[in-house]
């Protein structure tokens, strides 16, 4: 049925517009989003709880395997090799100054031509602050005790330490004379070589194969000084005596000077040795077998003592045993990490602050920006040369690029492959599309072959079969010619990114400046590649973080990179082979890390300047 | 109004010459036989039915299309395949589009300061003078940081009018500068033309807009099929015209 409207029936609106409101609000507490965004329907909160626990299993078993258990000392150990491989570690001041250089440049620059959020500026402050912070922290927490199985059958070891004045030493046997006592989790640093024994007596024990019961063990502990006196006190001499009276005790002592000293054992071999015994050692340190911290030891406290049957208290003979506390994971693990990387990353951040703050304050000077950019333009070759070297200089000695290897390598290979891909691989995008046939078939074939092939074929090419080919390129040394590798490689993916830029500029933009009378270069450089880059930046530096990534190939084609090196590392220090794990997670991290801030980067490109604007 | 027609009698060389243009797409034959003169300082408007070839046309003049056959000659230069003469006429006619194409990367600043700094290379500061002046004789002196993204169509399309100009030709050429817009922001763009036209520019100017014409015109050109079909003054076009075609066409429009 039609309504039917009379005359009586009009509108008019009023003659002043009502007032501008503010939109309503909406209540949601907490719980109103969980229950909006996670529990919205039956199907929705089975997917939550279903992510939720995959998520946090995953979580609970990396965390607690990586706080518990996890050995990181290969690479807190390994921190140079990590960041520059086999470099000249004589020369590693050069390495110093070119990574300051670069991180000044980068503070100018953000400072003059970015703005760096808040956001990024707090996450680089807590990390330094805790970084700072838990090695302080973890001075306060005590060493967890070394022990040292006994055997029945071998002659005790002479335990070899050094100590500070005031320090108290506990010493304890703890005979092993109660089966319950084998499952005892045991805590702190072990024999590495007691380990299996020990494990086996305790297979033993529990299948009832060994009897434990008539323990006979007698020894007399002795603390000797670096001349092998013993330690006198007040009392008399400290030493302790263990038999079947005493089975199991406590020596107590106090260390008069900073010094080397020797805890003896000897066994009485009147008695019968049958049983195990673990011989547990308070608050004395675990020292790293480093090279240059030997050093630094030697230089501090003189030479070690010499004895017979020595076992000296080197993280070498010892592996951590047990679940870690959070409190031992804070000041075993991430404490040496941590009290090395600080200095670096202080100084670091001082240059980064000082960089920007003059990019900020000389934003509107000329001359800074100019500086900048000079500096900038510098900063590659000037690296090189620094990095490398003359030969025969007595300032900058030759550091052959064979033994750059690491971070160092990694990055290098990046950079190089990414500044030299780019202008490539824009070039190749527009000879593609250009209208002579020469240029654009050449510019297909070339960038069709290279998508076509793994890149690993093309670094064994480079390695191999070009200087085959091309003896002039034998002389060539393999870093360069993988720098070549990837880059060709990198340009041709680039190539195909950059097109699909060119492809959506639309036909006006091109008509508009043919027209203003720009020829067709200001035309491509000025019109076309500022649009169509910019289009595809995401693409590009998507291109750009597999480059990173890819680096790791040239591992297999004989040097030694981020993932190289761990190879490297386990080479020649083999009581680290039981923990590559430890090493390679820590790389992946590196490579994580770095991926993301490029990433991240990227998305901030995209939204600044005419980007954040809508388009026409 | 006199005095200004006896002044375009008295200038004593076309500007623009044409003489039997034509012109193929492939097989399909687009402009056929085009002969039309301007003097300086004449507006020509053309119109006819969609198709019938008037972008084409006038994408010939600053040779956005070649033509294959025939002789065009702006200026005293013939164009040809010469890189140079082209380059050459290019920076003495300005063009405006029917979609504005203003370079949404750029600034309307730069947007208008481009073409005079790095084709005449005049330094940034003279061309950015020469700029804002041109914004304010379009009638937006205050939009010179913005992006074109950020502007009305009829902004744009006003910037775009600037941008032309500020290569500071001898010749405008406009293709259908008000089809896209909003009624609203047609009659923005028109005044700005107008008055261009009463500053003595000399212009050819393909539109529907037939109040324009009338007003505006020296001439007027009706295209179809790629032939000129009939030219007169407005009066002639609006009061008395003549060929079959004008009329239908003039009655579909009015
Ligand atoms: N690049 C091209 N290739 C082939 N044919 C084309 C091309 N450009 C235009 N044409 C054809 O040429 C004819 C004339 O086109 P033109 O754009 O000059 O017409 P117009 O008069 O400007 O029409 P409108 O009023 O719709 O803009 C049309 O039939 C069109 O389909
Ligand atoms: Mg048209």
């Amino acid at each position: 049925m039609k309504r039917q409207y009379d005359d009586t029936f009009f509108y008019i609106a009023p003659s002043e517009p009502p007032p501008s409101r503010r939109p309503p609000i909406v209540e949601v507490g907490p719980i109103g989003w969980l229950r909006r965004n996670l529990f919205s329907s039956k199907i929705n909160s089975l997917a939550t709880i279903f992510t939720g626990v995959v998520i946090l299993g995953f979580l609970y078993m990396v965390l607690s395997w990586s706080i518990r258990t996890a050995q990181w000392a290969v690479v807190y150990n390994n921190l140079r090799m990590l960041t520059s491989g086999t470099y000249d570690r004589r020369e590693t001041w050069r390495l110093e100054v070119v990574a300051g250089a670069l991180v000044f440049l980068t503070g100018l620059g953000l400072g003059i031509w970015a703005r760096v959020a808040r956001s990024v500026f707090i996450a680089v402050l807590v990390s330094l602050a805790v970084i700072i912070i838990v090695p302080i922290v973890s001075a306060y927490i005590p060493e967890p005790t070394i022990h040292i199985l006994l055997r029945p059958s071998k002659t005790p070891p002479n335990f070899v330490f050094v100590g500070l004045a005031g320090q108290e030493v506990t010493v304890r046997l703890e005979p092993q004379t109660d089966p319950a006592d084998v499952d005892a989790p045991l805590l702190g640093f072990v024999e590495q070589k007691s380990r299996v024994d020990w494990s086996t007596l305790a297979r033993q024990v529990h299948d009832g194969k060994a009897d434990l019961a008539d323990y006979n063990m007698q020894f007399t502990l002795r603390v000797l000084d670096n001349r092998l006196r013993p330690l006198m006190t007040d009392e008399g001499p400290v030493q302790a005596v263990f038999d079947a009276e005493n089975p199991g005790g406590t020596l107590t002592f106090t260390l008069p000077a900073d010094d080397w000293y020797v805890l003896e054992v000897t066994r009485d071999d009147t008695s019968e040795p049958v049983g195990y015994a673990w011989l547990r050692i308070d608050n004395v340190e675990v020292f790293s077998s480093q090279e240059d911290l030997a050093q630094r030891r030697a230089d501090r406290f003189g030479d070690p003592p010499e004895v017979d049957n020595a076992l000296f208290a080197e993280e070498k003979a010892y592996r951590f045993e047990g679940a870690r506390s959070f409190k031992q994971f804070l000041s075993l693990q991430l404490a040496p990490l941590f009290s090395r990387l600080a200095v670096p990353l202080l100084i670091g951040a001082l240059l980064f602050v000082d960089g920007w703050v003059i990019g900020v304050l000389g934003k509107a000077d000329k001359r800074v920006r100019r500086g900048a950019l000079i500096g900038w333009a510098l900063a590659f070759p000037f690296s090189i040369i620094v990095l490398r070297g003359f030969e025969g200089s007595r300032l900058l000695p030759l550091v052959d690029s064979g033994q750059w290897g690491g971070l160092l390598l990694t990055v290098l290979l990046t950079v190089v492959g990414i500044t030299a891909s780019f202008p490539i691989g824009v070039a190749l995008a527009l000879g593609r599309r250009s209208n002579l046939p020469v240029v654009k078939w050449t510019c297909t074939i070339f960038i069709e072959t290279v998508r076509g092939v793994p890149l690993i074929t093309v670094l064994f090419m480079a390695k191999l079969i070009v200087p085959f080919f091309w003896s002039a390129l034998t002389d060539i040394d393999l870093t360069v010619r993988m720098m070549i590798g990837l880059t060709l490689f990198s340009a041709a993916y680039l190539a195909e990114n950059v097109r699909g830029g060119l492809q959506i500029i639309p036909k006006g933009q091109i008509e508009a400046a043919r027209a203003l009378g720009l020829n067709p270069f200001l035309t491509t450089t000025l019109i076309v590649l500022p649009q169509a880059l910019r289009a595809v930046i995401p693409a590009i530096v998507g291109q750009f973080i597999s480059l990173f990534k890819d680096t790791s190939l040239v591992a297999l084609v004989g040097l030694f990179e981020l993932v190289g090196i761990v190879g490297l590392i386990v080479k020649g220090q083999p009581i680290y082979r039981p923990y590559q794990r430890e090493a390679y997670i820590f790389v992946a991290i590196i490579y994580f890390v770095i991926s993301y801030a490029m990433s991240d980067i990227s998305r901030r490109l995209e939204t600044s300047g005419a980007g954040s604007v809508r388009r026409l | 109004m006199a005095e200004n027609q006896a002044e375009k009698q008295n200038a004593e060389e076309p500007i623009i010459i044409c003489e039997e243009v034509n012109k193929w797409y492939g097989n399909f034959h687009v402009l056929k036989d085009v002969s039309l003169e301007v003097m300086p300082q004449e507006v020509v408007v053309i119109i006819g039915p969609s198709g019938s070839g008037k972008s084409t046309f006038i994408r010939c003049i600053n040779r956005l299309e070649e033509h294959q056959e025939g002789h065009i000659i702006v200026d005293g230069i013939e164009l040809s395949h010469d890189v140079r003469n082209i380059a050459a006429i290019r920076s003495e006619i300005g063009m405006v589009f029917q979609q504005f194409n203003l370079f949404p990367h750029l600034t309307v600043l730069d947007n208008i300061t481009l073409a005079p700094r790095y084709v005449r290379r005049m330094p940034r500061r003279d061309a950015e003078e020469i700029a804002l002046e041109l914004l304010d004789r379009v009638g937006i002196p205050d939009q010179a940081r913005k992006y074109p993204g950020q502007l009305s169509g009829g902004q744009q399309q006003r910037v775009a009018i600037a941008r032309a100009l500020a290569m500071q030709p001898k010749i405008m050429l406009f293709d259908e500068p008000t089809s896209a817009l909003d009624p609203e922001m047609i009659k923005e763009v028109l005044d700005v033309m107008k008055e261009l036209a009463e500053t003595g520019m000399t212009m050819l100017v393909v539109t529907h807009e037939m109040g324009f014409a009338r007003e505006v015109a020296d001439r007027i050109v009706l295209f179809d099929e790629g032939r000129i079909v009939e030219m007169g003054t407005p009066e002639h076009f609006f009061t008395n015209p003549q060929h079959e075609r004008t009329k239908l066409f003039l009655s579909q429009i009015l």
